[in-house]
């Protein structure tokens, strides 16, 4: 990305005069390469290469932006131009706008997957419909009187449906895994493929009312980032709020954001906003930790209170506090001294939505389906069903004695909120959660 | 890189068989929420290319010179044989595309109609507001070169209700086809967050269920499938599911003359005399079925190929009864004021479940407030129920508009 840093100070020197003023420019230049895959044939592909800046200011509580699809100074000037005439600021004056400055993209390609991938299906998978993505986005944010930061990042997905036998017969299963592009990746998803594949027993419903559950394989994540990012991002009003280093869980629970994490979905090395991330504490040995934050034009000059969390799903939002990867850590008990302590409950491995409302703190979790533990053994295969909870309540129930190992999570990729969808991930140990609601889906 | 040397390459690449589409768009967006104003201007401009090589192919860029690169660039991976659809023909001259008028300022209004609504148990916590406009271009291999222009005013809005300790969260989106439907939006803002406050379960077991528009809506939307024929539903092949005299229609002819192909929009009855009418089809699906496209090729953003779906649907009926005839027809039962979780749709399986916040009505007259209730069950059987509709309401955004309107259906169980 080749914008003038001398031309791109002018434009945002007249908005950032008072100290109390926040200005940037945000540079996104996204590339994509997709594959359609049906039974080991890819059936289409798409690739696609998008761009686009945009101008922001902030003072207080008022805020101002301004976005456009091109990202050279022609760009830059015409979302200056705009801004600074919203603002009722010296309005920048008209240029002819020069034509896009070709075609200067990176190269991508994706042949190297596709290969990997037509072998690694045909094993695991050999009936399947798929979407393979490969996404390159690559981010240049220049505030005012702060250096400039730059970040890039390569992440996969695999999402849809394949065919899997099980005692009953073919059965249609959902698999989704995200992670950033890196060697050890494609061994890893072959891993994944391979555990989802493998055969089950014929499900019966789940049984409703409240129970005792496991939440195992790292799908506690999607818990954690339900009940603890959501409610910590700057600003939101839940439960939590108020509660500032209270002891709202047992003392093992340690979870922290981490968005330096690279090896997860969610990792960057500078947020949106410029600023480098550092790893915060939600839950400090019980403790509620601290909040996500962005930058924040109230406070005092020379003092940063963002702790990188400012996050924007495109160019065309303003950046939010979100949360990027939750990590719990791990405590020391064995699967099956777990599975012992549960003695009646089910154990759940995969978690493929989930959802909070802060203003309540209620929060639902669905399972594609789980094991009945009975006597502290794995008995049937149960169908699909919730988890419902309140965010207190299910802290406190949150048992001592963690496992000893923590497992990425790797099929939660996107959170969604207000319009804006950002990666995320998480890694958590096995551990029981006491008395939950839970209700059927069959 | 021009268009007429995008469409001479891709003709070289695929002589017959490509389309290319245009996108330009502009909008502008007011975000208020508690002290925070915040204002948005977005101007975008991307093309997109489909040709058949004889793969299917697909490249999206923001000009003219990345998009080249990105056709040569999708070329890369080989790819199955796809079937080329038939192209529409025609021509439409560009229309200009004039500034989005800025969005209304409601915010106060509406903070006060939503406090009033709720006798101050409700506050409205957020509004943002979306007005923008777009014109989009298709030309394709066969000479068809149309453009057209659409506009429209979406938004969502947040709200927090609260009693004693507790608190409920309701956030609702919406679309102004007209002038902003202010008691509209307050009254559903407070009941979908201040009914789940009341400790009160389902006082019935079994009765007459009537469905808020916006319910109507969800269950149109989770409909939508069937009529693209997407799911195979043998269920619905039956017939006899709906009363003869009510019909669900698609006809986007208010949003935009074209599809996101090309295809003239045209209205489509797709339910109809108690069985399926005509399914709509894109391009492929018609390529598929050996019949023309209804326009229902639907293109979200430049960024992504169109596909099969319904544009606007609504219900109509020959006898349509004011909502308040409706609400005097239940004898005992409830009124589906707003879902709290997404309503269930399985079509393979013939099952819906719907969960939903509203008040109980006996005699046709409210009785009481009912926090959550569930209705689950078969969907041939909820729309055999269907026995008296409202005139159609308004549009909510789906993510294409469906028109709501006041649904009684008789007979239901909840739990």
């Amino acid at each position: 990305m080749a914008l003038d840093p001398s031309a791109v100070s002018r434009f945002l020197e007249p908005l950032a005069r008072e100290p109390g003023e926040i200005a940037d420019v945000f540079v996104e230049r996204r590339q994509e390469i997709r594959l359609d895959w049906r039974d080991g044939v890819v059936v289409a592909t798409r690739r696609t290469a998008t761009e686009g800046l945009a101008v922001r200011w902030r003072r207080g509580s008022a805020e101002r932006l301004c976005a456009v699809s091109r990202t050279d100074d022609t760009g830059l000037r015409e979302a200056s131009r705009q801004l600074q005439g919203a603002l009722g600021r010296g309005v920048v004056p008209i240029r002819a706008a020069a034509p896009p400055s070709g075609d200067a993209w990176r190269p991508l390609s994706g042949e190297r997957w596709r290969r990997r991938l037509e072998a690694m299906l045909a094993r695991h998978a050999p009936r399947h419909d798929f979407r393979w993505t490969l996404a390159e986005v690559e981010r240049e944010i220049s505030p005012a009187r702060a250096p400039g930061a730059t970040s890039l990042r390569r992440l996969i997905s695999l999402d849809g449906t394949f065919t899997a036998s099980s005692r009953r017969g073919d059965e249609t299963r959902r698999f989704s895994f995200h992670g950033p592009e890196s060697d050890t990746l494609a061994d890893e998803l072959r891993d994944a493929l391979a555990r989802a594949a493998e055969p089950h027993e014929a499900t019966v419903p789940c049984p409703e009312g409240d129970a005792d559950v496991v939440l195992a394989g790292g799908c506690a994540a999607v818990l954690f980032h339900e009940i603890l990012s959501h409610p910590l991002e700057g600003g939101a009003v839940s439960p939590l709020s108020g509660l500032s280093e209270a002891r709202v869980a047992v003392a093992e629970l340690e979870v922290r954001d981490d968005a330096t994490r690279l090896d997860l979905f969610g990792g960057y090395e500078c947020d949106d906003e410029g600023v480098r991330p550092r790893p915060v504490k939600l839950l400090d040995a019980g403790r509620l930790g601290g909040r996500l934050t962005g930058r924040d034009p109230g406070a005092a000059a020379g003092r940063e209170t963002s702790n990188g969390h400012g996050r924007r799903a495109e160019p065309g939002d303003a950046p939010l506090p979100r949360g990027a990867n939750v990590v719990v850590a791990p405590g020391g008990t064995t699967r099956e001294e777990i599975l012992r302590r549960l003695d009646q409950g089910f154990w759940i491995d995969a978690l493929d939505a989930g959802s909070v409302e802060l203003a309540s703190g209620s929060f639902r979790l669905r399972f594609p389906r789980a094991r009945r533990v009975r006597r502290g053994r794995l008995s049937d295969e149960l169908g699909p069903g919730l988890l419902a909870g309140e965010i207190l309540g299910v802290l406190k129930r949150i048992e001592t004695g963690l496992g000893r190992e923590s497992h990425v999570y790797r099929p939660l990729g996107w959170c969604a909120r207000g319009g804006q969808v950002v990666p995320v991930q998480g890694e958590a140990p096995d551990l029981i959660v006491r008395g939950l609601a839970v209700r059927s889906l069959a | 890189m021009s268009p007429e040397r995008l469409t001479e390459r891709l003709e070289a690449l695929a002589p017959g068989a490509w389309e290319l589409y245009f996108k330009q768009g502009i909008s502008r967006e007011i975000r208020r929420a508690a002290r925070d104003v915040s204002e948005t201007f977005r101007s975008e401009e991307g093309l997109a290319a489909r040709w058949w090589d004889p793969a299917p192919r697909f490249a999206a860029a923001g000009d003219e010179a990345s998009l080249a690169g990105a056709i040569e660039r999708a070329r890369e991976s080989p790819v199955s044989p796809g079937t080329l659809p038939s192209w529409p023909t025609g021509a439409a001259p560009a229309p200009e595309l004039v500034a989005a008028e800025p969005p209304p300022d409601v915010h106060e209004e509406l903070a006060r109609l939503v406090a009033a609504e709720s006798r101050g148990e409700a506050t409205l916590t957020e509004l943002t507001v979306r007005s923008g406009r777009t014109i989009e271009r298709v030309v394709n291999a066969a000479g068809l070169d149309v453009a057209w222009s659409a506009g429209a005013r979406t938004g969502f809005a947040a709200a927090v209700g609260r009693r004693g300790a507790r608190a409920c969260e309701a956030r609702v989106p919406f679309r102004w086809d007209g002038a902003p439907d202010l008691p509209s939006l307050a009254r559903r803002l407070c009941d979908r967050a201040t009914l789940p406050l009341s400790d009160r379960a389902a006082p019935v077991e079994r009765g007459d269920w009537l469905l808020e528009p916006s319910v109507a809506a969800a269950l149109l939307a989770g409909l939508a499938p069937l009529f693209c024929r997407e799911r195979s539903a043998r269920w619905a092949a039956r017939g006899g599911l709906l009363a003869p005299e009510i019909s669900i229609v698609d006809d986007a002819g208010s949003d935009a003359p074209f599809d996101g192909e090309g295809t003239r929009t045209r209205r489509v009855v797709v339910f109809e005399k108690g069985g399926l009418g005509l399914p709509l089809r894109d391009l492929a699906a018609a390529r598929r079925d050996g019949a023309f496209s209804t326009g229902h090729g639907v293109r979200p953003s430049y960024r992504t190929p169109p596909g099969l779906g319904a544009r606007r649907l609504f219900f109509e009926t020959e006898r349509p009864a004011p909502p308040r005839e409706l609400l005097a027809g239940v004898r005992r039962g409830l009124f589906a004021s707003a879902l709290i979780a997404p309503w269930r749709c399985d079509l393979e399986n013939d099952r819906y479940e719907a969960e939903f916040t509203g008040i109980a009505v006996v005699a046709g007259h409210a009785q009481g407030p009912v926090s959550s209730a569930r209705s689950r069950g078969r969907l041939s059987e909820l729309l055999r129920r269907i026995t008296a509709l409202a005139p159609a309401a308004e549009a909510f955004p789906s993510p294409e508009p469906v028109v709501g309107a006041t649904v009684l259906v008789e007979r239901v169980s909840f739990d």
